[in-house]
């Protein structure tokens, strides 16, 4: 019904191979056998339903959404539609995965560095706004898990874009060694009706009523739990000492981390009149480790090397590194810290949903 | 009924890459080393240096560093490689 709206669009012509077969069955066969999948069955995309896409993002085919600057790929409307229909996604998602590309093609991203990386990162997405509830996004149960079309689809289409428009296909560009779940699909929504904390991307400049998408460079979140205290310093430290092990095991460089604070906990906070910044504030104190602290974890060999036994490393280069989400369900004091790829080398963006400079 | 499908993918290969021609001898040219970042890389490129100049005769070994090993070369480290008969990218994990 929209379509008269992008009569010209509509007419641009699709550029992308055709294949013709019997049914829906024989397509996903055809597509897991070229390796266009991430290994799940995809949704067949058709030449109406990725019109429908395309129309749904107010886009014309040949319509670039961004460029991987160092392999110089340009990522365009027209495949970024296919691989969404594919994911499973509706049409009015769409805006949104546009959005997370477009983020994603922002050099402080660096997505390049980040999908090839032997650290084997993924794409931890936010949204924000009143998109998440036009789509019926999830931002309570379970929130990170299984359930819900929009959150699972959305990140989805973006892994199937990554895979099938730049190559990030496991043991050619993308180098992960292990790799982690979230590379399936690793998006949420913020809470915002059942928290009174500021929105992520409100806080990151966007005007409140805005929808928008950030997005970071992830390794799997590692959850924390303190059920034996109301002290929100002491709900606090829990969390930085998470980060911390993350900083001892994994990778100690200071850039981007993102916690998710689920409801018990975050109802904890809020009756000590704590709000977000409280929170970074103080995991940007206490998430701190020595050098010398290296030799607890098995790695005694590094303890001399650099500044020496006393060198301090900060998990955030200030508070702001810290993003904090409210998400999760009711039951439970759950909390989830979501550690960098790799420090600063690839940090957060954060993407308002709608037409990009330049459209209509 | 059958169901007509669009291909997700973009033809992988860049369209103006292509190899470049061999060099018959390193003798007398001039070979870029190029350092990624990584942490181990020095020592690799340190010893391709002195093996470059004592056992194939290589005139001039240029040095090259990118500040960073997961984002490109900057302008200045690709003009300087413009003056190299062959330039090798050393990884060094």
């Amino acid at each position: 019904m929209s379509r008269s709206r992008y009569s010209t669009m509509a007419t641009q012509e699709l550029q992308s191979a055709i294949y013709e077969l019997a049914d829906a069955v024989d397509v996903n066969e055809l597509y897991q056998q070229n390796g266009w999948t991430d290994g799940l069955p995809i949704v067949p995309p058709t030449e109406e339903r990725v019109r429908e896409f395309l129309d749904a993002a107010g886009l014309a085919p040949m319509d670039i959404i961004g460029v991987e600057s160092v392999r110089q790929r340009p990522i365009s409307a027209e495949k970024a539609a296919i691989n969404a229909v594919m994911a499973g996604c509706l049409p009015n998602y769409m805006p949104v995965v546009v959005s997370v590309l477009r983020a994603m093609c922002v050099a402080e991203y660096n997505v390049h560095g980040s999908t090839a990386s032997t650290g084997g990162s993924a794409p931890f997405i936010v949204v924000n706004g009143p998109i998440r509830t036009t789509l019926g996004m999830n931002a309570t149960h379970g929130v990170l898990g299984n359930g819900n079309r929009a959150n699972a689809t959305i990140g989805r289409a973006i892994r199937l874009v990554l895979i099938n428009v730049l190559g990030c296909i496991p043991g050619q560009i993308d180098r992960s060694t292990l790799g982690h779940p979230g590379k399936l699909t690793f998006c949420l929504a913020e809470d915002e009706e059942d928290s009174p904390w500021i929105p992520l991307a409100q806080e990151r400049g966007v005007p409140a009523g805005a929808s928008a998408v950030t997005v970071m460079a992830a390794e799997a979140p590692r959850q924390v739990m303190n059920e034996w205290t109301h002290d929100p310093e002491e709900i606090a430290e829990t969390i930085a000492a998470e980060i911390r092990h993350n900083m001892l095991t994994y990778s100690v460089w200071a850039g981007n981390y993102a916690l998710i604070i689920a409801k018990q906990l975050r109802d904890l906070f809020v009756a000590a009149g704590w709000h977000k910044h409280d929170i970074r504030e103080y995991v940007y104190r206490s998430a701190r480790v020595l050098r010398r602290d290296w030799a607890t974890v098995g790695k005694g060999n590094i303890v001399a090397r650099g500044g020496g036994p006393d060198q301090e490393f900060t998990a955030l280069r200030s508070p702001d590194d810290l993003l904090v989400i409210a998400a999760g369900g009711p039951a439970g004091g759950f909390a989830a810290v979501v550690p960098p790829w790799y420090g600063a080398k690839s940090l957060a963006v954060t993407q308002v949903i709608g037409p990009a400079q330049g459209d209509q | 009924m059958s169901v007509r499908v669009l291909d997700p993918t973009v033809d992988t290969a860049p369209a103006k890459a292509g190899a470049t021609t061999r060099l018959k001898s390193l003798a007398g040219r001039t070979i870029g080393l190029l350092d990624n970042g990584k942490i181990n890389v020095r020592p690799l490129l340190d010893h391709m240096d002195m093996i470059l100049r004592s056992q194939y005769g290589v005139r001039d070994v240029v040095r090259l560093r990118k500040p960073d090993f997961s984002r490109p070369a900057p302008a200045p480290v690709l003009a300087a490689m413009q003056g190299c008969d062959a330039v090798i990218s050393a990884v060094g994990d």
